[in-house]
């Protein structure tokens, strides 16, 4: 054996690595998001058969997310069990938000990471003590480019657009618009003050997505949020 | 940003590869970018540049290709390529189109010893 590497031909030469080590081409055409996307399969199935409605919500920063979720609590617990994991890459600010709304929430601090990846879900489930019949909140990183790429295992994608943010965002983030299921489109209380066209926004977005859902909203005056409650109750 | 993760998850995936074809060292990985994938290549290429020290990837040589996109109009069926998912169909000015190609990310190959 040689020494050297510790491969199985014999070092005869006086100068080592005379000898062969074969190089060899392995075809792997495989997508760079595949451990990602097989933890995620493994989410989901464990989702589905705990019975557990998970739903990933995506937006820029500040759009509204914690205060729909906030909202959102108040008036379906108790008759809804409902748990929340926050993504952020810093602070615990909104798991304590939603904690004070009356649900038990785990912060999963991202540090420099953009986004919440399939694994941190995974861990964080082993800590949450969820129940059958719940529904699980995943509020993502707010950033609409790089979670767009980063399946978690949710039954869904939630993304939420404020009306103080301009109706090209779809255009902008085609990819987030692609891949979710519904749009909030959020802070319907300043839509007089402000030029954002709800119909431009809609017909951007479904240009992009023609399968896409929306409900226009307001967490804070509470128009809307029936029609966001109604279609949480109709996922299961 | 994401760039950055991305890049370690080809870290990841050539360290698993590794370990399953008992190699030593990986000589080349060859990776696949679709100009549609949503991924800016350049940044990628950085990044994965950062992230290869230290790595089993450290003395590989690292050969990006980028995948043009293709689209097909839904009005006039006209095939066109496709430099961002926005593009309108140049004969028709129709939009959306269906993607055909340049979705890719991915690795196609490695060399090992
Ligand atoms: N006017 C108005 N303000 C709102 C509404 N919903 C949320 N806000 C305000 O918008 C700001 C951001 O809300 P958050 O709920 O923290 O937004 P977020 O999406 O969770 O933010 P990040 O987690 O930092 O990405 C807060 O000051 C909220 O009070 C709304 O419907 N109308
Ligand atoms: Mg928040
Ligand atoms: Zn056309």
């Amino acid at each position: 054996m040689c020494d050297t590497c510790g491969c199985s031909e014999t070092d005869d030469s006086q100068n080592h690595h005379n000898h062969h080590h074969p190089k060899k081409l392995i075809n792997l055409n495989v997508s760079i998001l595949s451990e990602n996307n097989r933890l995620a399969a493994i989410n989901r199935k464990s989702f589905e058969e705990h019975n557990i409605l998970s739903l990933n919500l995506v937006s820029s920063p500040g759009s509204g997310k914690t205060t729909i979720l906030e909202k959102t609590i108040e008036a379906l617990i108790p008759s809804r069990k409902i748990f929340v994991i926050e993504g952020d890459q810093q602070t615990l600010l909104d798991a304590d938000r939603i904690e004070k709304a009356g649900a038990p929430a785990i912060q999963i601090n991202t540090g420099s990471g953009c986004h919440l990846d399939a694994k941190m879900v995974g861990n964080a489930m082993q800590k949450l003590n969820t129940e059958s019949g719940s529904i699980l909140f995943i509020e993502n990183v707010g950033n609409l480019v790089c979670p767009a790429m980063f399946d978690l295992g949710e039954f869904k994608r939630v993304v939420v657009i404020s009306v103080t943010e301009g109706e090209d965002k779809p255009l902008k983030y085609p990819y987030m618009f692609k891949s979710s299921h519904l749009c909030l489109i959020n802070k319907s209380d300043l839509l007089p003050y402000v030029d954002f066209d709800v119909e431009k926004a809609i017909s951007y977005a479904r240009s992009i997505n023609p399968g896409l859902e929306f409900i226009v909203l307001s967490a804070k005056s509470g128009e809307g949020m029936q029609l966001w409650f109604d279609w949480l109750l109709r996922q299961g | 940003m994401h760039e950055f993760s991305l890049a370690l998850e080809v870290v990841d995936l050539a360290q698993r590869e590794a370990e399953r074809n008992q190699a030593e060292t990986i000589l080349e990985i060859s990776i696949e970018v679709g100009d549609l994938s949503g991924v800016e290549s350049d940044a990628f290429e950085s990044a994965l540049e950062l992230v290869v020290k230290d790595s089993v990837l450290h003395k590989s040589i690292i050969v990006i290709t980028r995948v043009a996109g293709k689209g097909k109009c839904i009005a006039c069926d006209l095939e066109f390529e496709m430099h961002q998912r926005l593009d309108t169909c140049p004969q028709c000015r129709s939009f959306p189109s269906i993607i055909s190609g340049g979705e890719e990310f991915r690795v196609v190959s490695i060399v090992v010893e």
